[in-house]
């Protein structure tokens, strides 16, 4: 960087229309110098060309590491570090999926800073904002939950700096809360719905009675009624009771009292993070389970490990990944070994996520052969053919969702676990785009380039 | 589910709930009577005995020993907690011991969290209590049904000490006349440390035998702080009974409420908590001018 | 230190505003996190007022941070209004409305009560807006595409974005909210706030309405969190649902703490020191997970060790440096910025002397239009404690202009039938009838503000405040009524208030000590302040509990001169021990024995009277004495 001393450099000309009031007017100056030095001919915009001029480029990180879902955020933090660590080595993983990588991304080392969110959107907005402004990120990433994610992108959209979403399950966040900025790997509520629901159509049978647990938020009412339309229509089930519970419930015994009063036959709990985890234990105490049986529709990180495997039985979940799809694909053989070797245990799909978000931004980059944002977002639209750890894989160029398979898995008897980490068996790997809505149907417009 | 059966399981639920809340009050409520602080880290107290107990039971296997543990470990920390620092915040305004011990909270929190991860830890309940009873109308975990009986024995036990001791006679007095106390000639330092030691000792213990039934984080305290508030203020603020009564009217809340719409089962909680402080500022139990 | 530049803290603040972007980046700061620094620093400047002043500590400020924050985001998204400016007001003053139903609830408490009931309300709050107001907040994902506002200058169009190219917007919004804090607490209310912060009890006892001051208080802090709520959303372009959380709350109080409250810019600084941490730790020192537990301890030590936050520290170390020029122990003195005095006066002043030359303040108050029988006159007043008589059957006289004496032995019930004909406590029975008005089972505030008060037994004063400042507020209280909410009006030139200051001053021989917190006053004086309290809001009635009581002889004789003379003009009670002293003061003495009147008269009748004798002496005959 030429200009190294300037905190200002490469910022936004929009910030600078108050040249008139003094303030930013000594600023612009040393702004408009780069932006020439490096761009003839297009405008720089959000931290393009500052945050690439250098020998590396920085990458910004929010997770939650404290608060209710630091668990998931460590391990998501985890799969970040180490596709980090293979961009920069040119691991033979990275060159799979990202064929034109050799080291770094476009031959820059790929640095990055992280900051904790506790889950929340507003510190992670504040995050990210400061390693825009002071570290130039050319990207943006991280979230537990929805609610992060949507914040995430339309900050992305408003500073023009690429955000790829980590967990988020919520149609909204390539729906109606969609940006040009923002792109999403992982399943989501409605794919989840449609994959789970003719599996359990299949095991279950038709007009069986079920009990709903919903965490009380947008996401839960949403993959509930996903689940719910679908069951209801499809199979005639019923829906019992709907147990709606807030966020961070210390105790679930009066839903619980309610549903072993309710005659279901199916338990679908909705619930995510340690909320899952605490109804499923209760649920186990109450006796509910294995009475009725329990489905997971939206898989959280850790679950069967903190549950136990004597709970998780027979259970079914819709997920992004479990580790034992080593077996079919070769990519994630080798994601799960090096995950293994650095870490000391298998993947959960929060890791996998995120180690793919990254890797498919590096394939992104390299076809696009530019950091120029409006460049790499339209090399991420054009829809390329990219071998993934689930398999081929590529993004909608309408609501930059990839276009994924849906991993269905039925927790094990704990006699049939071949070591103390095989909870699940794949039972079924759906293809992604038979389970998504047409891209429109959740309001989704992208936005402008620029 | 309006139903009969579900009503009363509903109502017995709620027992069981507010049995373990109550619990949890008396601790915070006695502490702020007699000592006049409230203590802002009886939620993470609470959990800090849910971990002591969690590394007994590991060591040991025997869940006695983790009872115990967690709340010898909690009388411990209350009373080492009491003399390094709350002692110095007796002549300082409330404004101040309310953020120490919101400060202190946070400390416990995030060592925990340090040392044990965000993953959370299970207590499995004794053999002997584990699996399910049907109780006619309902079948209800075994453990739950023995600590609605041990948060019984435990409340009596503390009742004992508060009526029926002269240590008890003391605290209460200094409920009442902290002045008189104190012109009586009793060491009013070592009562406040040995009060803020059993207050302690309650949030453990509570921690420790709530935790069979609500796995271990580090972060379970801080929900159960705010019910306990509720708790606190719908019983009156230093009243041991009331601590009682509140919890169980919580409970009884929270589980009818669910019955009808599970989603307003909080808010009916601070529905119940807003009527009694139009009705009765000092709470159910309370006496009038205590601030 | 800067009272004779009134506008020196808001001057060097603007200088100090405009100066910050072109010195703050080279510290470290990113523009966004100065950005979020102003908003907190606004958020707090109400807090402030409400817990630095005013003395309310509420768990609960996330409710109108994020009222404020959702009606000025949902304006401005969802309903498609396209003005910010207006929807920024829009949200404080629903967040005021709101502050202020919830203050009606909230402040029957006070204490650790009342912060137990804001934190239980702001939960609430976090719950309505995540679900049942979900369709107009939008949930866990609140209000994304906050636009940022653009200004018309007539000749240009300023649009504003993110970071340097909003600051000056976020900074104007921070000046004013200061200017007008400043303007607030220099004002009779902001006096009155840090009275009741001293001393609810007596601040309602002079004649203030406390709890209406409390409301007022209460939604102020509100507007101002409404407002920074609003700005919260126009700085990331987003209002977030954790604006509603407890930790946002907990956050502001620890901001406050470490900054130094009661000062305004606590929150700021506090705000500057966290965020900076924040990013230091988790960056530059890479301690990921653990930096909460460092700040925690940081804060733990702070509020352990630095009383006043770091501004308080530093206001200490500064007196300590300064050195011996200031007496010793100013430390615990919470100076009233608005009590500024001229230099020359002072000078003059101090010269005067004893008190007796000065004549007392005039009973200002008129009875009810053509009464004209006792001023003060009680029937059948009875009090019952459970099962216990304290008073019972008296009946009751004083005729304008009177001083009587009450004696009688210890336990004779002389304080509780005080505090009944004060309106402290309620009466079980009976009637008390004030210059015409039947005045049973009104407040005191009520009673105080009709020209009925009385000095304490046990010192009621405002501590950390100086006398000048106790009497001030005595007086206001007859100057302004119970209430009123002149926010803006300078305590400097309110009509009379000096006047009546001073004049109570040297009349209760105190001009000396004028400028010393009321912590450092010798007995006497304090004694003397506390009948001087009483005095200040100039009453038809006063009534006076052992004003003597732990005096040196010496001090007796010249507060019995003091007495005497304020006695002039003025109908007062009296209760002590010192009999010689009643004696020779009263002109009628009433005796109380076992809760009833023993018997009435004059001090010659009195002495001779065999059944007081009886009373005090158990048979003994003998002369009266103490």
């Amino acid at each position: 960087m030429r200009d190294s001393k300037s905190k200002f450099h490469g910022y936004n000309r929009r910030d600078f229309m108050l040249t008139g009031l003094g303030v930013a007017g000594g600023l612009a100056l040393p702004t408009a110098f780069a932006s020439r030095a490096f761009a003839a001919d297009r405008p720089p915009i959000g931290t393009w060309p500052a945050g690439s001029a250098g020998d590396s480029v920085f990458i910004g990180i929010t997770v939650p590491r404290t608060g209710a879902y630091a668990l998931q955020g460590e391990d998501e933090l985890k799969g970040y570090e180490l596709a980090v660590e293979h961009i920069n080595t040119g691991h033979p993983l990275i060159k799979k999926i990202s064929p034109k990588t050799t080291k770094g991304v476009l031959g820059k080392t790929v640095k990055y800073g992280v900051a904790d969110s506790g889950a929340k959107p507003n510190d992670a907005v504040q995050a990210e904002q400061r390693f825009i402004s002071e570290n130039k990120a050319v990207l943006m990433t991280g979230s537990t939950s929805s609610a992060v994610a949507v914040a995430l992108n339309k900050l992305a959209q408003r500073e023009k700096v690429l955000y790829v979403a980590g967990i988020s399950g919520s149609n909204d966040t390539t729906g109606k809360d969609c940006v040009r900025y923002g792109f999403r790997q992982c399943f989501y509520g409605e794919t989840a719905a449609n994959a789970i629901g003719p599996v359990l159509l299949k095991t279950f049978g038709k007009n069986r009675k079920a009990a709903f647990m919903t965490p009380d938020y947008t996401y839960g009412h949403t993959v509930t009624k996903s689940m719910n339309d679908f069951l209801t229509k499809n199979g005639g089930w019923t829906m019992v009771t709907n147990q709606v519970s807030p966020l961070g419930a210390p105790d679930f015994s009066s839903y619980l009292t309610n549903i072993a009063n309710s005659g279901a036959e199916i338990l679908v709990n909705v619930n995510w993070g340690h909320d899952a985890v605490l109804s499923i234990q209760q649920a186990k105490q109450f006796g509910i389970l294995p009475k009725m049986k329990l489905v997971v529709p939206y898989q959280v990180p850790f679950l069967a490990r903190e549950v136990g495997a004597e709970t998780m039985e027979g259970v079914y979940a819709a997920t992004d990944f479990w580790w034992t799809l080593e077996d079919k694909y070769p990519l994630a053989k080798m994601f799960v070994e090096a995950f293994d070797k650095k870490y000391g245990y298998k993947p959960e799909w929060g890791a996998e996520n995120a180690y793919m978000e990254f890797a498919l931004w590096a394939e992104a980059v390299e076809h696009a052969g530019t950091f120029y944002p409006p460049e790499v977002i339209k090399s991420y639209e054009a829809g390329r053919k990219i071998d993934s750890v689930v398999g081929e894989v590529y993004w909608r160029a309408a609501d930059h969702q990839l276009v994924r398979p849906v991993i269905i898995v039925r927790g094990k008897k704990p006699g049939d676990m071949k070591n103390k980490e095989d909870f699940w068996d794949v039972t079924e790997i759906l293809p992604g785009a038979p389970l998504m809505q047409k891209p429109d149907a959740f309001g989704c417009k992208l936005g402008d380039y620029t | 589910m309006i139903t009969w059966t579900n009503f009363v399981s509903q109502l017995f639920n709620g027992l069981a709930l507010g049995a373990l809340l109550a619990l949890i009050s008396s601790g915070l409520t006695i502490i702020y009577g007699t000592l006049g602080v409230l203590n802002l880290a009886h939620g993470a107290m609470f959990m800090l005995g849910g971990y002591a107990g969690y590394v007994a039971y590991e060591a040991t296997g025997s869940f006695v020993v983790a009872v115990i543990a967690g709340t010898l470990f909690l009388l411990v920390v209350g009373v080492a907690m009491e003399r390094l620092i709350i002692r110095h915040f007796y002549g300082r305004p409330h404004e101040d011991q309310l953020l120490v011990t919101f400060g202190l909270g946070i400390v416990m929190v995030e060592l925990v969290r340090l040392f044990f991860s965000s993953l959370s830890k299970t207590v499995p309940p004794p053999q002997l209590l584990s699996g399910i009873t049907s109780m006619g109308f309902l079948f209800y975990p075994t453990y739950r049904l023995a600590a609605v009986g041990i948060v019984a024995v435990a409340l009596l036990a503390m009742y004992i000490v508060l009526y029926r001791t002269r240590l008890g006679m003391i605290v209460r007095a200094g409920i009442e006349d902290p002045v008189m106390v104190d012109s009586l000639g009793i060491n009013v330092y070592r009562i406040f440390m040995i009060v803020f030691g059993i207050g302690a000792m309650a949030a453990g213990f509570a921690g420790i035998v709530n935790a069979p039934v609500a796995s271990l984080t580090p972060d379970v305290g801080e929900a159960i702080l705010v019910q306990t508030f509720v708790v606190v203020v719908i019983g009156g603020v230093g009243s041991f009974p009331g601590a009682v009564l509140g919890g169980l009217i919580a409970g009884e809340i929270i589980s009818v409420t669910s019955m009808f719409n599970p989603g307003y089962a909080y808010v009916m909680l601070f529905g119940a908590m807003t009527l009694v402080l139009m009705l009765r500022p000092q709470g159910l139990l309370g006496t009038k001018g205590r601030e | 230190m800067l009272r004779q530049r009134p506008y020196l803290v808001e001057a060097l603040l603007a200088i100090g505003l405009i100066a910050a972007p072109f010195i703050l980046p080279h510290l470290g700061f990113a523009p966004d996190t100065v950005n979020r620094i102003l908003v907190w620093g606004l958020f707090g400047i109400g807090f402030d007022i409400l817990f630095g002043y005013t003395g309310l500590l509420s768990f609960g400020q996330s409710a109108f941070y994020g009222t404020g924050g959702f009606v000025a985001a949902y304006l401005l998204t969802r309903a498609g209004f396209p003005y910010v400016l207006l929807a920024l007001i829009l949200g404080m003053i629903a967040a005021a409305a709101v502050g202020f139903l919830v203050g009606l609830v909230a402040l029957r408490r006070t204490g650790i009560y009342f912060a137990m009931i804001t934190v239980a309300i702001a939960e609430v709050f976090y719950f309505v807006e995540f679900n049942p107001l979900a369709h107009w907040t939008g949930g866990e994902n609140g209000l994304p595409g906050v636009p940022a506002p653009t200004l018309y200058l007539g000749f240009a169009t300023v649009h504003m974005s993110t970071g340097w190219s909003l600051y000056p917007f976020l900074a104007l919004c921070y000046f004013i909210g200061i200017v007008v804090a400043l303007r607030i607490v220099r004002s009779p209310v902001g006096a009155i706030f840090s009275a009741i912060r001293e001393n609810p009890l007596r601040a309602a006892a002079v004649g203030h309405s406390v709890h209406t001051y409390k409301l007022a208080a209460f939604v102020i802090a509100a507007a101002y969190a409404g407002l920074a709520g609003g700005l919260l959303g126009v700085l990331q372009a987003f209002m977030p649902p954790d604006a509603f959380t407890f930790e946002t709350s907990g956050q502001l109080v620890i901001l406050t703490a470490i900054g130094g409250r009661g000062t305004l810019f606590g929150p700021l600084l506090g705000a500057t020191i966290w965020l900076y941490l924040q990013d230091y730790l988790q960056g530059s020192l890479g301690l990921g997970a653990s930096w909460k537990l460092v700040l925690g301890l940081v804060f733990v030590l702070l509020v352990a060790f630095l009383r006043h936050g770091i501004i308080g520290g530093i206001t200490d170390l500064y007196r300590w440096v300064s050195g011996r020029a200031a007496p010793a122990g100013t430390e615990e003195t919470a100076s009233l910025p608005g009590f500024e005095i001229g230099e020359t006066q002072d000078a003059s002043a101090a010269g005067t002397g004893r008190a007796a030359a000065v004549a007392p303040p005039p009973a200002r108050r008129r009875p009810a239009p053509g009464f004209t029988g006792p001023i003060l006159h009680a029937t059948g007043l009875c009090k019952y404690y459970g099962g216990v008589v304290a008073n019972a059957d008296i009946d009751f006289s004083v005729n304008r202009g009177e001083l009587r004496g009450i004696i009688g032995p210890n336990g004779a019930g002389k304080s509780t039938f005080f505090k009944m004909l004060t309106c402290e406590v309620p009466p079980s029975s009976g009637k008390i009838v004030f210059e015409g008005r039947d005045i049973t089972g009104k407040t005191v505030t009520e009673v105080c503000q009709l020209g009925l008060t009385k000095s304490y037994q046990v010192n009621q004063l405002f501590n950390r405040l100086t006398v000048r400042e106790n009497l001030t507020i005595a007086a206001l209280a007859e100057l302004r009524g119970k209430f009123r909410l002149d926010l803006l009006r300078s305590l400097r030139t309110f009509p009379g208030l000096r006047e009546q200051v001073d004049h109570t001053l040297e009349l209760v021989n105190l001009v000396e000590c004028r400028d010393t917190p009321v912590a450092q006053l010798a007995y006497g004086e304090k004694r003397r302040l506390e009948v001087g309290l009483a005095l200040a809001s100039s009453p038809t009635l006063l009534l006076l509990d052992e004003p003597l009581a732990g005096m040196s002889p010496s001090e007796r004789a010249e507060t019995v001169t003091l007495l005497r003379s304020i006695g002039e003009g003025r109908t007062m009670i009296i209760i002590d021990h010192d009999m010689d002293a009643l004696f020779n003061l009263a002109e009628r003495i009433t005796v109380l024995q076992e809760g009833r009147v023993l018997v009435e008269g004059t001090p010659d009748e009195i002495k001779s009277n065999a059944a007081v004798q009886e009373a005090y002496l158990g048979g003994v005959h003998g002369v009266i004495d103490e």
